[in-house]
C-alpha cells in the first residue's frame, strides 16, 4: 500500500483505524480525518469498500446446526458413558437386585452371542447334519441306546468288550466274500509260485551256501513247508533187517504208522501219516 | 460472555470426574466449536471429526484450564484454532486448490460456484436464494489463506474482540486487525471477480 498523505493521515494510519471505524467506534475529529482520507486516497477509498463488502458477505453466514449425533458421539469418545442416559437412572430409585438375578442378567449377557450363534438357521442345518451322521454311525455298528443302560464300566468288563469286539471285526472282516477270495487266490499263486523257485536255487548251488546261515531270514520255500500238513505218502525202501524208523526220519517227528495187517507182509510200502518238515 | 465462576466450577466438577458436568460443558461449546471447524475446515464431515478431537484434546487437558490466565471460552478457541492448524499443515499435501468452477460443498451433486451465483437470481424463494448465497461465500472463505481465514472467522462469525483473538491466534492486535481487513478485503475481491465472469 502506498504510504500517501492526504487530509493529514497517512494510509498507515488509515489501515489502523480501519476497523475502528467499520465497528463505529471511532468518533469526532479522527473519523472526519479518516472519511476525508478515504475520499481522497486512491488506494484507501477502494479498500475501504472492498473491506466494508467483504464484511458484508459474511454477515450472510449463519451459524450450521450440528449434527444430531456430535454430542453423543464426543461424549462417547471422552467420558464412554451416555451420561445423560446414567444420570436419569441414577435420578430413579435403584430397585433391588438379588445375586440370582444378577447371575441370571450375567449369564444370559454371557450366552448372547452363543444364542446368536445357535439361532442361526446354518447352525441348525450343520448340528441336524451331525446327528444324523452320527445315528446312522451307530446303526451301522450295531450300539442302541438301551444297551447303554446295561454296560459295565468295571476294568475287566471293559477289556472283555474289547476283546470281543475285536474278535467280532475280525470275524466280520475274514467273512468277507471279497477278502476270502483274495486271501484264496494268494494262496493258490505261493502254490504256483513254488516249484518254479525250485530249480533256480538248484541252478546256483553257490546261494545254498547262505540257506544255512541261520542269521539270515528264513527263505519262502521254509515257510511254505511249515504250511504242508497233510499226510503224505512216503515210500521207504525196506532194507533186510533194518526197522521200520528210517534214518532220516525223527523220532518225535514221526506217529506210529498205522500199519494194515496185509501191508505187514510188504513192507515196501509204508503209509505214514506223519507232521514233517521238509528242509 | 460466560460467568467466569460458574464455568471455573463446572471445570473443577469435571475434573473431579463429575460426568454431568463434562455433558454441560460439550452441551454448551460443542455448536460453536462445530462451527469454527466448518468454517475453517469447509466440510461437515471433515468439521465433525475435528470437533470430537478438540473434544477429545479438551477432555484430558481439562485440568490445566487456569481460570485466571483468561476465559473458558478463549481456552477452548486457543485449543481448536491449534487443532485446525495441524490439521490444515497435515493436510496440506492432499489439499487440492480448486477453483471458484469446483464443487463448493461436500456433496458430490452440489452446484460450482459459478452456476450458484449464476442462478442467484432464478429462485423466487428468498431464504433458498440466502442459503446459496451463504454457500457461496463460505466456498470463497474457504480459498483464503488460513492465517486471513482464522482471524476473519474469530472475528466476524464468533464474534470474538481483538483482545482474545490476539490471545488465540499469539500475535498482536494490531496483526489481527491487519488480518480482519485483508481477509475480509481478499473475500470481496473474489466474489467480485466471480460476479464479474458470470454477469
Amino acid at each position: 500500500m502506498p504510504d500517501l498523505t492526504s487530509n493529514g493521515m497517512q494510509c498507515a494510519e488509515f489501515d489502523g483505524l480501519l476497523t475502528d471505524a467499520l465497528d463505529g467506534v471511532l468518533t469526532g475529529v479522527r473519523l472526519d480525518r479518516f472519511q476525508a482520507h478515504t475520499r481522497s486516497c486512491p488506494a484507501c477509498g477502494p479498500l475501504f469498500a472492498e473491506v466494508e463488502a467483504g464484511r458484508n458477505w459474511l454477515k450472510d453466514l449463519t451459524e450450521v446446526e450440528p449434527p444430531a449425533g456430535l454430542v453423543t458421539s464426543i461424549l462417547a469418545s471422552t467420558s464412554g458413558v451416555d451420561t445423560q442416559r446414567l444420570r436419569v437412572n441414577s435420578a430413579s430409585p435403584q430397585p433391588r437386585v438379588t445375586v440370582w438375578e444378577r447371575a441370571q442378567a450375567w449369564a444370559s449377557g454371557a450366552m448372547q452371542p452363543i444364542w446368536e450363534t445357535v439361532r442361526q438357521p446354518r447352525f441348525a442345518m450343520s448340528f441336524g447334519m451331525a446327528f444324523f451322521s452320527l445315528s446312522v454311525a451307530l446303526s451301522v455298528l450295531g450300539v442302541r441306546p438301551a444297551d447303554l443302560r446295561q454296560v459295565s464300566l468295571r476294568p475287566a468288563a471293559i477289556r472283555h468288550t474289547y476283546y470281543n469286539s475285536q474278535a467280532r471285526v475280525v470275524r466280520y472282516y475274514e467273512n468277507i466274500r471279497f477278502v476270502y477270495e483274495v486271501e484264496s487266490r494268494v494262496r493258490e499263486l505261493k502254490r504256483d509260485v513254488a516249484p518254479a523257485v525250485a530249480p533256480s536255487k538248484e541252478a546256483a548251488p553257490e546261494k545254498k551256501d547262505h540257506s544255512n546261515d541261520t542269521t539270515q531270514e528264513p527263505e519262502q520255500k521254509q515257510e511254505r513247508n511249515y504250511s504242508q500238513r497233510e499226510s503224505q505218502l512216503i515210500l521207504a525202501q525196506a532194507l533186510p533187517g533194518s526197522s521200520l524208523k528210517g534214518p532220516s526220519l525223527d523220532d518225535s517227528s514221526i506217529e506210529r504208522p498205522s500199519i494194515n495187517d496185509s501191508s505187514i507182509n510188504d513192507p515196501s510200502v509204508v503209509s505214514v501219516t506223519a507232521y514233517r518238515r521238509f528242509v | 460472555m460466560e460467568d467466569v465462576q460458574v464455568v471455573a466450577m463446572l471445570v473443577r466438577r469435571c475434573v473431579a470426574g463429575d460426568a454431568a458436568a463434562w455433558e454441560e460443558i460439550v452441551q454448551t461449546y460443542h455448536r460453536r466449536i462445530y462451527n469454527i471447524c466448518y468454517r475453517f475446515a469447509g466440510s461437515g464431515d471433515d468439521a465433525e471429526d475435528l470437533a470430537q478431537e478438540v473434544f477429545i484434546k479438551m477432555y484430558r487437558t481439562l485440568g490445566s484450564y487456569d481460570s485466571s490466565k483468561g476465559a473458558f471460552v478463549t481456552w477452548v478457541t486457543t485449543i481448536t484454532r491449534n487443532l485446525l492448524v495441524d490439521h490444515f499443515r497435515k493436510t496440506k499435501n492432499d489439499r487440492i486448490t480448486d477453483s471458484l468452477d469446483a464443487a463448493s460443498s461436500s456433496h458430490e451433486d452440489a452446484q460450482p460456484l459459478s452456476e450458484q451465483i449464476q442462478d442467484q437470481s432464478a429462485p423466487p424463494d428468498a431464504r433458498v436464494r440466502s442459503r446459496e448465497v451463504g454457500e457461496t461465500v463460505h466456498a470463497a472463505l474457504s480459498r483464503l489463506s488460513p492465517e486471513l481465514r482464522e482471524a476473519v472467522i474469530l472475528r466476524d462469525l464468533q464474534d470474538m474482540d481483538y483482545r482474545e483473538i490476539a490471545n488465540v491466534l499469539r500475535v498482536p492486535e494490531g496483526t489481527v486487525k491487519s488480518r480482519i481487513n485483508r481477509g475480509r478485503a481478499e473475500l470481496a475481491r473474489l466474489l467480485q471477480r466471480t460476479y464479474r465472469q458470470v454477469m
